[in-house]
């Protein structure tokens, strides 16, 4: 059987989410040996720019015109198309100032989001797409991931504004698991219980609405996961 | 007869970068370091935004050099503010800084830049070959990230290292598995540099006089037409001269009308005394002689750093194994103020300015970042057009490939080198 076809793509961004890719320093030489890598300009010179592409990994937001011909001609070569990390998800830091998110433009297969993705959520759905299968990954938010390592709440101990309830888990409470607020990098939670999250920031004097001011550093404010 | 030569997206680079060249007979009509890359805007971004938000933003401008973003802006911050950091955090942040050294080394050397010299098309396709090289520039790469993520809490976009200090200090069972990487990585480095110097000699078809400027126990030292002339951080300007350019997002630099390098060979030109011992040595094994006349040269002083770096983190992990255990610091209180504070720091690909000017309640009013891919964009330019003059006798393709490897060399890092200016390629 011959190996899946794949293309690793960068739109306007911080090229972080390819870097990812290739930090994966311990699973890069299996994860190459298990596809047909096609195009990937940020690592090689010898690239088919034109041909089908069983996977498509897009990271970056959508900022120039150049950005959105490159995304409707990757997704016309792609079966599936994958959105790689918080800007290609959400629009990521430069929303604010206009740049969209994948899928405003074209369908999306399946959103990978995080600033930048995690290593093991990206290898993990890499080895389900690679078989055939789903990935999985978390609808709720930071906070339960949290509570999961029994951390100390910074917000109703610390009285300092976290994003962990509204932020999608999958970074394991990285920040708040040192002591330090979540900023909401990886975007919405599609599971966030927003009534409770409102009714808990308010008793303590935060209006939602500074706590979504935050998000927004990530997010174009209204975007639903 | 006129000829035009396009490369339409760099390889091997970060972000996205072309080249055009237009000739007109021998006559050289256009000469272009095109830049593609969307501008985001980030110093409009941070506007308005409080101290504790704003190195967490900055460090999205490249994830290379995000360890470099976020420890000049939190420089930047601290000098606005009158803050002093303590000795050990100056000791982690340091140990940081080296982490985003040999990541960014390892990973230009190993798997962008040795492909040109070896003729592989990248590194993978140079791995078939040559496993034992890829998995030696993997191993070196992940070292530098064992230590951005024990430091600074992720190995791209850090977490931990905040205004005044760090949120949390590693444990003792993290700084003994960095020990034991560590020693590992100064074994690799041997090897490295023995195979590193054996790749054939380093190309001779771009000899130039160049300007060089890098940090010099704190001050800017420039370089230019054989003297040096010191400047301080807070005038970075005179250094820079920023201007916009029709063609590209990002700004150009020239210094006294004159394109200048920074970046590795800048610093071991300007600055051998950072240097280690495994360094210095690195140096003459690898016959690097400065100053050097050849921006290839570059590949031999990121090996040279990348030997440095890793002896420096070596040393910096057994001292804080062997008697001088961290210790827990108060966090230091943060009082904002008004005013300007300005950082010039050496990222791995050379001089990163930020700075900064706060408001009395510690929001930015406006913000300044200038980045070495930026400072050498000029200099890139002026070595292309050397290129083609000397190599107007050849090819098309020969000489396309021979502009892609040039500016391959400079380990240009096109995220970091866009701009607040909106030009006609980003509408």
């Amino acid at each position: 059987m011959s190996k899946p076809t794949v293309g690793i793509f960068g739109l306007t961004g911080c090229a972080g989410d390819q870097l990812v890719i290739l930090d994966c320093e311990d699973q890069l030489l299996d994860v190459l040996a298990a596809v047909d890598l096609r195009d990937f300009v940020m690592a090689s010179s010898d690239n088919d720019g034109t041909c089908d592409l069983d996977l498509a990994l897009v990271e970056g937001a959508v900022v120039t015109k150049k950005d959105e011909l490159a995304l409707r001609r990757i997704r016309a070569r792609a079966r599936t198309l994958v959105a790689l990390g918080t800007c290609a998800v959400w629009g990521g830091i430069a929303a604010a100032s206009g740049a969209a998110a994948l899928r405003e433009l074209v369908k999306v297969d399946l959103n990978i989001t995080g600033c930048p993705i995690e290593k093991e959520q990206f290898l993990s759905a890499l080895c389900h797409l690679l078989n055939g299968n789903p990935p999985v990954a978390p609808d709720y938010p930071v906070c339960t991931e949290c509570k999961m390592r029994e951390n100390n709440c910074l917000f109703l101990e610390k009285g300092e504004i976290c994003c962990g309830p509204l932020t999608a888990a999958g970074c394991d409470a990285r920040c708040p698991q040192i002591g330090v607020p979540c900023v909401g990098c990886r975007g919405p939670a599609s599971d966030a219980n927003l009534a409770s999250a409102r009714a808990v920031f308010s008793e303590n004097g935060v209006s939602l609405e500074a706590v979504s001011r935050k998000l927004s550093t990530f997010v174009r404010a209204g975007a639903r996961p | 007869m006129t000829r035009t030569i396009t490369v339409d997206h760099l390889a091997r680079v970060e972000g996205h970068g072309g080249i055009t060249v237009q000739l007109d007979g021998d006559e050289i009509t256009l000469v272009r370091f095109d830049i593609f890359e969307g501008s985001r805007l980030i110093e409009t971004l941070v506007r308005g935004r409080r101290f504790e938000d704003v190195a967490g933003i900055v460090s999205r401008i490249c994830s290379i050099c995000s360890a470099s973003h976020a420890l000049t802006s939190l420089r930047a911050t601290e000098n606005a503010f009158g803050i002093q950091v303590s000795p050990q955090t100056e000791l982690l942040r340091e140990l940081m800084h080296c982490g985003e050294y040999i990541e960014s080394h390892a990973l230009h050397l190993f798997l962008l830049a040795t492909p040109d010299y070896l003729n592989y098309p990248s590194a993978i396709a140079m791995g078939a070959d040559r496993p034992e090289l890829l998995k030696l520039g993997l191993r070196l790469k992940k070292l530098g990230n064992s230590i951005q993520e024990t430091i600074g809490g992720r190995a791209i976009h850090p977490v931990n290292a905040v205004p005044g200090g760090f949120a949390a200090l590693p444990s003792v069972d993290q700084w003994i598995a960095l020990r034991r990487d560590l020693q590992q990585g100064v074994a690799d480095v041997e090897t490295a540099l023995e195979t590193l110097s054996a790749v054939p000699p380093l190309t001779e078809f771009c000899r130039a006089d160049m300007a060089f400027a890098a940090m010099r126990d704190g001050q800017i030292v420039v370089r230019s037409n054989g003297t040096e002339e010191t400047i301080a951080p807070a005038d970075y300007r005179s250094l820079t001269n920023e201007r916009e350019v029709p063609f590209s997002n990002a700004k150009h630099s020239l210094y006294r009308g004159r394109p200048f390098t920074v970046g590795a060979l800048a610093r071991v030109t300007l600055n051998p005394a950072g240097l280690s011992d495994n360094g210095v040595r690195a140096m003459q094994q690898l016959g690097l002689s400065v100053p050097s006349d050849n921006p290839f040269d570059t590949f031999k002083a990121q090996a040279v750093e990348l030997a440095s770096s890793v002896e420096c983190a070596s040393v910096a992990v057994q001292r804080v194994l062997a008697d001088e255990a961290l210790k827990q610091e108060p966090r230091v209180t943060i009082r904002p103020r008004s005013g300007v504070g300005t950082a010039v720091t050496e990222a791995p690909r050379g001089l990163l300015v930020h700075s900064y000017t706060y408001d009395a309640d510690g929001c930015i009013t406006s913000a300044d970042m200038i980045t070495p891919t930026a400072m050498n964009a000029a200099s890139i330019e002026s070595h292309f057009r050397s290129i083609v003059m000397a190599g107007a006798g050849d090819g098309t393709d020969v000489l396309t490939k021979k502009l892609e490897m040039l500016a391959r060399a400079y380990d240009p890092c096109i995220s970091c080198s866009v701009h607040l200016v909106q030009t006609r390629n980003a509408v």
